[in-house]
């Protein structure tokens, strides 16, 4: 049988940060085409700090301009740039002393080429043509590739600067995620039940988590599609970065007849709020074979995929509270 | 603090795998079922827990509360837990037990890095205005460290094909070790560079691992073990988040931690050090001034395997089992944080004898 295939997916954290008083400045600057530094005792430090180096002690703010001309005190070539790099083709990191300051800027060069480089030669700062507020809206390139630029100055001080974290993951199906997904494609509810207290799990995590007891294949058993809800929530979506849904939506717990877990995340949507409750008694009702799709099932999360097409109520008296009590939360 | 010593009595690692096809918890269990197995201890024994792991490099908000399953989650641990190397959270476990009360604690360090691209993860943990944002990671960081080294006149491109050459032949005989190779300097000259003047293999690999020890105080370690290792000391330091501000050739925040710790005050049988990229090994022997009296890396180091989170923890389990085995009497075992050696811990262990 071949393997599903692996899954991937992203994180995001949209970071919008102030800048205060030092940074703020030299953010600003920067949009306007100029390079602070801070006058900290008897020395020029850039990037500006808000604070003594060698002390810790805040220093007064006093900034003074640098650059746009500096000497390369160290440098890497970057062969293959990642994709969080300023620049997608070969570039250099460097330190560069600007002109006027005694501390290096660890920043980015453009050169022509690993041979272009070397420590000692001069560059200058270059502007990019669409400025965000951040570091990145300037970079260096040796003098002679240097262009003449104008930079219209922004408005206002910069106060906030953005930066969106994004990162991609991606990973085969954990074994017991395999055989969980595929099981789901058949129909069928595939748990497992630790060979050390015969708790049952599903989806299972591959390991019985109380006991500390790894599990295999062996203990795979399969799980009746009928259940009692044990516990649910209705959620109003807060129209977060990223949020998806615009009207409430149930999420319930069901506790499969047999499991010692209730599956999580089930969405209700053909129940109505006033209608649900903890102790209905309900039916997986499963999507037709060639509908059923794990696309987007994970290792992580306790998801059916798209593969249970809504749950019913069986019509069989409820569950008193008693009995389910364990599995409410 | 309690002047009874703390000793290490029972440690295990998985191997470093490139890709481990299941979860992190699981291979957290398998170190710490290693562990209690091997000392017939009760996870009920257990006093104190902390694991040192980062959300960011598994990609799941509050993947460290998941890896509690390691430890057995039920009933409730008295856990803690460190966004950083295991052998940071050793550190906060020895401090944990000299306070007096406990006698046991549990530390692991963990971490998957093959589902992720640990080169666009790492720019986050530095300076998020002025590092971050450039994707400054620790790859190029390492460059910089190695141009450094060469335009001060304290190293050459040979000299970190030498620390490449030895660590995966050392590795060899590693049997956690990833990548290893009887390969000469020459040979991996010829290689073309990846960010010079770094080639390649100056790089360590990509590995998905897990590392635990058991730490136990004064005689309840002398009744589990006929050869505890002793801490003798811990020190961790931190310096500037700024390059710029820094003299990438040398380590300041590693010289005064081997100073306040009398690292020199004995003979150091053996160093492990958290050699990810090979300038690192040039400036931490300098910092730490190891001569040719001192093992570094016989087991090839984190150039043969590099299971992110545990790394470090793996270099103190390392030491301590040279010991154990009688080879070595005394060392230090090093682990590193933040880019091009920024942060700084050595662990100075020593035998029973």
């Amino acid at each position: 049988m071949s393997q599903l295939p692996p899954v991937t997916y992203d994180i995001e954290y949209p970071y919008t940060r102030t800048t205060g008083p030092v940074v703020g400045a030299f953010l600003t600057a920067l949009r306007d085409g100029r390079i602070l530094a801070s006058r900290c005792g008897d020395r020029v430090i850039c990037p500006p700090v808000e604070s003594d180096p060698e002390t810790g002690e805040s220093i007064p703010v006093d900034l003074v301009e640098v650059g746009p001309m500096g000497t390369i005190q160290n440098w890497t070539w970057i062969e293959e740039p990642s994709s969080k790099h300023p620049f997608q083709q070969p570039f250099a990191f460097a330190l560069v002393l600007l002109d006027g300051a005694d501390t290096p800027i660890c920043h980015a060069v453009r050169a022509s080429g690993m041979e272009a480089m070397s420590t000692g030669m001069r560059v200058r700062a270059q502007w990019r043509e669409e400025r965000a507020s951040a570091i990145t809206d300037v970079y260096f390139v040796p003098e002679a590739d240097a262009e003449e630029q104008y930079v219209a100055p922004g408005e206002g001080e910069v106060e906030l600067t953005e930066h969106l974290i994004s990162l991609s993951f991606q990973e085969d199906l954990q074994p017991h995620r395999e055989r969980y997904s595929r099981g789901l494609l058949e129909g069928r509810f595939v748990g497992q039940r630790s060979p050390a207290s015969g708790k049952v799990y599903i989806p299972s995590k591959g390991y019985d988590p109380i006991e500390r007891v790894l599990m295999s294949e062996s203990d795979d058993v399969d799980l009746p599609h009928t259940g009692t809800v044990v516990s649910y929530t209705i959620i109003t979506p807060v129209q977060y970065y990223g949020q998806k849904e615009t009207e409430p939506y149930i999420r319930a717990s069901i506790l499969l007849d047999g499991a010692d877990q209730p599956l999580g995340q089930q969405d209700i949507r053909e129940i109505a709020p006033e209608d649900f409750r903890a102790g209905l008694r309900v039916r997986a009702i499963f999507r037709s074979e060639a509908e059923r799709s794990v696309e987007g099932m994970d290792n992580r999360w306790g998801s059916t995929g798209n593969v249970v097409e809504r749950w019913e109520p069986t019509g069989e008296p409820d569950v008193p509270f008693a009995e389910i009590s364990e599995h409410a939360y | 603090m309690s002047a009874e010593a703390i000793a290490i009595v029972a440690a295990a690692q998985t191997p470093s795998y490139r890709a481990y096809n299941n979860t992190e918890p699981a291979l957290i269990m398998r170190v710490v079922n290693e562990i209690l197995s091997e000392t017939k201890l009760d996870r009920h024994d257990i006093d104190f827990t902390i694991a040192g792991s980062c959300d960011y490099l598994s990609g799941l908000p509050f993947a460290f509360v998941a890896n509690v399953d390691g430890f057995g989650a039920w009933p409730p641990v008295y856990e803690s837990h460190v966004e950083m190397d295991g052998a940071f959270a050793l550190f906060e476990a020895w401090v944990r037990l000299s306070v007096g009360d406990l006698d046991f604690a549990l530390v692991a360090g963990s971490g998957k890095s093959s589902p992720g691209t640990p080169r666009e993860i790492f720019p986050l943990q530095t300076d998020p205005y002025y590092g971050a944002p450039l994707g400054l990671d620790p790859v190029s960081t390492a460059g910089l460290q190695g141009r450094a080294l060469i335009d001060a006149g304290r190293a050459s491109e040979r000299d970190f094909a030498e620390v490449v050459s030895r660590s995966r032949r050392d590795g060899m005989s590693n049997p956690h070790a990833q990548v290893t190779a009887d390969v000469s300097a020459d040979f991996l000259l010829d290689e073309p560079y990846y960010a010079a003047p770094l080639r390649r293999h100056d790089l360590p690999p990509i590995s998905d691992g897990a590392a635990a020890v058991l730490l136990a105080r004064g005689d309840r370690a002398r009744e589990l073990t006929d050869n505890p290792v002793w801490i003798r000391g811990i020190d961790h330091r931190i310096e500037s988040n700024q390059l710029g501000l820094r003299d990438l050739a040398t380590s300041v925040s590693t010289r005064l931690a081997a100073e306040s710790l009398g690292l020199k005050s004995g003979p150091v049988d053996v160093a492990e050090l958290c050699v990810r990229y090979s300038p690192e090994e040039i400036v931490l022997r300098q910092a730490l001034e190891l001569g040719d009296e001192t093992r570094i890396n016989p087991s090839g180091g984190p150039l043969c395997g590099h299971p992110v989170m545990a790394t470090g923890l793996v270099r103190v389990i390392e030491v301590a089992q040279r010991i154990r085995a009688g080879d070595a009497r005394r060392g230090v075992a090093h682990a590193a944080s933040g880019p091009a050696l920024q942060q700084n811990l050595l662990c100075v262990l020593e035998g029973e004898n």
